[in-house]
């Protein structure tokens, strides 16, 4: 009897994070934190710095892709960091209801002893489809709207958490600029500040 | 369909209770609630709100004569859930002061240390503290 309703609540389980996992695999909040966690390195990259960057590597190498690395971006990538999709309506700062949960996951690693009192950059990024200014703005509001979404709704200390848009100026794959890949929310913590 | 999704919510909490005594639950799993709810009539009635200041809250209560029922009734389930964990994530730190001062003196502040030094000491810690520990969702 036991046995039966186990496998029945693992099948009932199974099936619902198999459909939900179509987009990606199953996040769990620990996976954030494993990854986001042990901060050591002092970051001197301003996030208002790395956003004026962005709109600078525009006017600097205009044209319809970027060239490349933002020469900003060195000093970040060896952080702790983690990528996470999160899906909006199209052309629009609206998080879709299916991403409810992974912004929430966000929440629960973000509201852990582990990471408390660090600051953490919330980078949006797009594919390269469309022009790049177009992608820059949208990109911008779409992690202020994951911003504000964690600080309002679950209410992340707002002085922790620091919204950027890179557009298309840094893809994750450069060989398949227009992939679906490129399109995430990075968040990078820059330590105690 | 209303009966597969009754029968594995209550699957969920058969699965999770008695994992970790839990009387709050974390917030994607609070949110999820929300989206498996009023998905439907956020996408038919709230085109425009976003998560942010409680829009999508005031929009559900906004249209609730025309919201389903079950949304109606769980709308505010997920605000109280949020709000729960939120109290017990606040709580737990005063809670184990003074196991803290007594397993793990000389442990550093900041960067989960004195947790992890609570959950190590576990056997040795207070009911209140370990389950304080539990309701903020820290095991």
């Amino acid at each position: 009897m036991n046995k039966t309703l186990l496998a029945g609540i693992s099948a009932a389980i199974l099936a619902v994070s198999v459909s939900g996992a179509s987009a990606q695999t199953k996040l769990s909040r620990n996976e954030i934190i494993n990854s986001l966690q042990g901060a050591q390195q002092e970051v001197d990259v301003s996030a208002d710095e790395l956003q004026k960057a962005a709109f600078e590597n525009i006017q600097k190498y205009p044209g319809a892709n970027s060239p490349g690395n933002l020469p900003l971006w060195d000093k970040l990538a060896s952080l702790r960091q983690f990528n996470v999709e999160i899906t909006f309506d199209l052309n629009s700062a609206r998080i879709k209801p299916e991403s409810y949960e992974t912004v929430g996951l966000i929440a629960d690693a973000l509201h852990t002893p582990y990471l408390q009192g660090q600051t953490f950059y919330i980078v949006g990024h797009t594919d390269a489809t469309g022009t790049r200014e177009y992608n820059l703005e949208l990109s911008i509001k779409r992690a202020k709207s994951v911003r504000e979404a964690l600080v309002t709704t679950f209410q992340v200390p707002a002085e922790y958490l620091q919204a950027v848009g890179l557009g298309e100026e840094q893809l994750r794959d450069p060989s398949k600029p227009d992939s679906g890949i490129n399109r995430r929310v990075q968040l990078i913590n820059v330590g105690y500040r | 369909m209303r009966r597969l999704i009754f029968a594995f919510t209550t699957g969920v909490l058969l699965a999770t209770a008695p994992a970790a005594f839990a009387q709050t639950v974390g917030f994607a799993e609070a949110i999820k609630i929300l989206s498996v709810s009023c998905g439907k009539d956020i996408d038919k009635f709230c085109k425009s709100a976003t998560l942010a200041n409680n829009g999508i809250g005031k929009c559900l209560a906004e249209n609730q004569a025309k919201v389903s029922e079950k949304c109606n009734a769980d709308r505010a389930v997920v605000a109280s859930l949020i709000q729960e964990r939120l109290a017990a994530q606040a709580a737990a730190p005063k809670i184990c002061d003074r196991d803290a001062a007594q397993y793990c003196k000389g442990v550093k502040a900041g960067a989960g240390h004195i947790l992890r030094c609570l959950l190590k000491a576990q056997p040795s810690v207070s009911a209140k503290c370990n389950t304080a520990i539990d309701l903020a969702g820290y095991r």
